[in-house]
């Protein structure tokens, strides 16, 4: 509702006005009394005058209700409707929705916020909603997605592109221009580039013909870095130890019949742990008797005097023994031992 | 002054981590003034010598983690030993221990230890000598065992255990759990037969030794045997065996005789 037009003051001056009568007291006007006419209806000025308060209008500007003027304030408390969401009066154009009004601004879509006087809504669950916010959520009920581009839910396999999903139809390989399906593929243009603006979409035939790596892991294509070992091409996040499944990150790694190890599972697994010290020997290993060593762990089992590889040493049970030693052993026991050789003869030894 | 004492000066001043005191005709700990304080050493070796009983203080050296009393004639070790919180490596080898403290498998991070050639037998062992789950060699040759514990599946970290010349008359079937044995001596014992679960360890692989030798072992063992290990495998995990293996437990095999002469071990002197 708009205020009606400011009226025009008149005189009684060449009019006939013995002939007119204020509409509002029915009385009849002095000759030089000034005539208030708004819309053709005429009335004292004292008698124009707001219908609730009886004070002048300021600066003219009435509201007429049931034939009835009232000042702004008072047509206001009286009448006007209240916005549903700000709560303030609504002058002019009123959005009447979901059993209240609405300023047309305030009367927004309750899941992201466009306007929806001019657009229409659809009421869901209590709601109002445009209608791609009314499609998403439907889908998501259904464990669906909607299409960014014709906001339809998706019933078959979604195809992903720059971050969102489409049905795949809606797009054509970017070689042969073939209608796509979901196994087409989404490739970055640009290795390492970050934002997805970049990025084309292949089917299938087209992305396996342009020779893009595949990682031996995870068996889908690699966008980003590569990592060549074992003849194979890898994730650098699916390049892992076959034990402990850490990935290596650029760490050395082992390999062993095929498959790549850490260090601490590869000497954990296939034996190059000290004897002694039982941790990965680090440097230049010393391997006797079935055994490894660290070099500075290598000793005498009995007096565990330091060894190198030029000391000749005994073996008992697998241990090495110097010479020293094995000669203070009782003599029955070397006796022992010495049979014991004898039977799978073998010399005093020197570790490699 | 004594060699051993100068050594031990020696050791306090340059603040040296590893004492070595081989050879010293040490007899008593009285002799080594001081040790008992020295609870930053690292390593302590006392091979050679002529040691009878080792005191409860010795536990102090709580930085001990390699103890060797390698050949002295310990009769008796303290209980505190097994108390010593790194000690990774027990050499008692060539003593005179006819038994060990009870609660002597406390230790709480043994991973090696030599108790070759002492009087030890199944009947002398402590309740929890098998709960070292840290252990990974356990040296028991020269020693008088006629069986072996079923405890052993206990020590899952076990890699390598040795049992030769000992007196062993059976082998229980829960070696066949020991997953990361690769190394197994039982030459010169008195076995006649072997658990077929002893097919499930992998001593065919190029780290392993598994010695069979000087053995009274019934006779289709022993053909498997002179074939070869794979051999002796196969044949182990084999529904053949296991139905062989089941009537000889019914019908056990004549027991060997002992095959070593024990009463010349001069672990035996009194």
């Amino acid at each position: 509702m708009s205020p009606t037009p400011v009226p025009s003051l008149l005189t009684g001056l060449g009019l006939n006005v013995e002939n007119m009568i204020c509409s509002h007291c029915k009385e009849g006007f002095d000759p030089n009394e000034k005539i208030v006419n708004s819309t053709g209806q005429l009335s004292h000025q004292k008698c124009f005058v707001c219908a609730q308060c009886f004070q002048p209008f300021q600066d003219g500007i009435f509201y007429e209700y049931d034939e009835r003027k009232y000042c702004e304030r008072d047509f206001q408390v009286l009448f006007a409707p209240c916005c549903g969401k700000c709560g303030n009066f609504i002058i002019g154009r009123v959005i009447k929705a979901m059993n209240a009004s609405w300023h047309p601004e305030c009367f927004c879509c309750e899941m992201c916020q466009t306007e929806l006087a001019d657009t229409g809504f659809i009421k869901y669950a209590g709601k109002a909603l445009c209608h791609e916010c009314n499609a998403k959520l439907k889908a998501k009920g259904l464990g669906k997605h909607v299409c960014h581009k014709c906001h339809g839910i998706i019933d078959d396999q979604p195809l992903k592109f720059r971050g969102e999903v489409y049905h795949p139809y809606h797009f054509n390989c970017a070689a042969c221009g073939n209608e796509l399906d979901a196994n087409a593929r989404e490739v970055r243009s640009r290795p390492g580039f970050a934002a997805n603006e970049m990025n084309e979409l292949y089917c299938l035939r087209c992305h396996d013909k342009m020779g893009i790596p595949i990682c031996g892991a995870c068996r889908r294509p690699i966008e980003e870095r590569v990592v060549t070992a074992l003849g194979k091409h890898w994730h650098v996040e699916h390049f892992a130890c076959a034990k402990c499944e850490k990935p290596f990150f650029g760490h050395r790694h082992y390999e062993k019949k095929g498959l790549a190890y850490c260090e601490t599972h590869y000497h954990q697994l296939f034996g190059n742990l000290c004897h002694v010290c039982n941790q990965v020997i680090a440097g230049d290993v010393f391997t006797a008797l079935n055994k490894a060593w660290c070099v500075h762990h290598f000793a005498c089992t009995v007096c565990d005097q330091k060894m190198n590889q030029k000391t000749k040493f005994y073996e008992w049970d697998l241990k090495p023994v110097c010479k020293k030693c094995f000669e203070k052993f009782p003599v029955e026991l070397r006796k022992r031992l010495k049979r014991q050789h004898d039977a799978s003869p073998r010399k005093p030894q020197t570790a490699s | 002054m004594s060699k051993a004492k100068k050594v031990l000066e020696e050791a306090m001043e340059s603040n040296i981590l590893e004492i070595d005191l081989v050879d010293k005709s040490i007899s008593l700990f009285e002799e080594l003034p001081g040790i008992l304080e020295m609870t930053h050493i690292t390593r302590l070796t006392l091979s050679h010598n002529k040691i009878q009983t080792v005191p409860p203080g010795l536990a102090n050296l709580t930085n001990l983690e390699i103890l060797n009393f390698s050949n002295n004639q310990i009769g008796e070790l303290p209980l505190s030993l097994s108390s010593m919180p790194k000690l990774r490596i027990l050499n008692l080898s060539m003593n005179r221990l006819y038994n060990l403290p009870r609660g002597f498998g406390a230790f709480p991070v043994l991973e090696v230890l030599d108790l070759s050639y002492n009087n030890l037998s199944e009947k002398t062992l402590p309740g929890n000598f098998f709960m070292m789950a840290t252990l990974r060699a356990l040296y028991l040759a020269d020693n008088d065992f006629e069986y072996l514990s079923s405890d052993i599946r206990n020590l899952k970290q076990l890699q390598i255990l040795v049992l030769r010349e000992n007196d062993l008359i059976e082998l229980p079937r829960e070696i066949g759990e020991l997953s990361r044995l690769r190394e197994l001596h039982i030459q010169g014992n008195r076995l006649t037969i072997l658990p077929p679960e002893l097919g499930n360890l992998d001593m065919t692989s190029n780290k392993s030794v598994f010695k069979f030798e000087g053995n009274e072992w019934v006779n289709p063992i022993k053909k498997q045997l002179e074939l070869g290990l794979s051999h002796l495998v196969e044949f182990l995990k084999s529904e053949q065996y296991r139905i062989l293996h089941n009537r000889y437990l019914t019908n056990k095999p004549q027991i060997p005789p002992p095959c070593v002469d024990k009463a010349k071990k001069i672990s035996r002197i009194r």
